[in-house]
């Protein structure tokens, strides 16, 4: 099984937004395939700050994929950024929640669920 | 059913796709397929990259074999002298670093039951599944 990675920019709650759609297995040999791409999205110049994971499609997950995303996470996190997942099969809802592997993880429904969510976290940061 | 394989990641899929094919032939239910699927890459991709190194003239074993109601796979690699099951699973040091042994508790969690033995120079481990099978067989 292979690994298909589009990547879109959007704007989801007036936030511009880069969305990664990853379709097919992440595992020991794609998560490196990953990596790369995500390399120019993470970089500290001209880098994104919400990162949005579509895995409406992906349908295998290993310990090697999550460690890029919790790798992404924290690179976003750092710059005051966010990793968020949407779109979750039950399997792989499953291994996020065995190793409790992104405590705290923004993981959502779908696009509509983020977007409130990102629209009051937007409120909340105007309010302070 | 044996495969003898280097140790590199694209074998250790090689194995995962094989195994797949072998559990669906038993008409096991996807769920369960995953489940094999997912403790075999972690299981392998340990023997790649900290038995061997990711050396890739070194070669390892799997085996799978089932009995109608549970599923086999025994791993023989020739590394150094290795328990996977008295692995911890260390705690982060804070939320944004990963733990050590995601893999080997994502195999202790999907998986009955996991022996290990050394028999000569070589480590093997021995993974069971009982098997769930689709909704019709028996």
């Amino acid at each position: 099984m292979t690994l298909d990675i589009q990547i879109q920019d959007g704007v989801v709650a007036a936030s511009a937004t880069t969305t990664v759609k990853l379709s097919g297995s992440l595992d020991t040999v794609t998560a490196p395939e990953l990596e790369r791409h995500l390399a120019p999205l993470l970089a500290k110049q001209g880098g994104v700050k919400e990162l949005v994971f579509d895995l409406a499609q992906l349908k295998f997950i290993s310990s090697a994929g999550l460690r890029v995303f919790a790798s992404a996470r924290k690179q976003l996190k750092e710059r005051g950024g966010q990793a968020s997942f949407i779109h979750l099969q039950p399997q792989i809802r499953e291994v996020f929640d065995i190793i409790k592997a992104l405590p705290g993880v923004a993981v959502f429904q779908d696009i509509d669920e983020l977007d409130r969510y990102l629209a009051a976290r937007q409120r909340s940061h105007t309010e302070k | 059913m044996k495969l003898e394989l280097h140790a590199t990641p694209e074998e250790v899929m090689r194995a995962v796709d094989t195994l797949r094919d072998f559990a669906r032939a038993q008409c096991v239910s996807e769920k369960t397929v995953f489940d094999l699927a997912l403790a075999l890459e972690e299981c392998a991709s340990n023997i790649i990259n900290h038995a061997f190194k990711r050396d890739a003239s070194q070669k390892f074993s799997v085996t799978f074999d089932c009995n109608g109601s549970e599923m086999f796979v025994e791993l023989r690699d020739s590394g150094p002298c290795f328990d996977p099951t008295r692995v911890e699973c260390k705690a982060p040091a804070n939320e944004d670093d990963p733990p050590g042994g995601w893999g080997i508790q994502l195999v202790h969690y999907y998986m009955d039951a996991l022996q290990y033995t050394r028999d000569g120079n070589e480590n093997v481990l021995r993974l069971t599944k009982r098997l769930t099978r689709h909704a019709g067989t028996t």
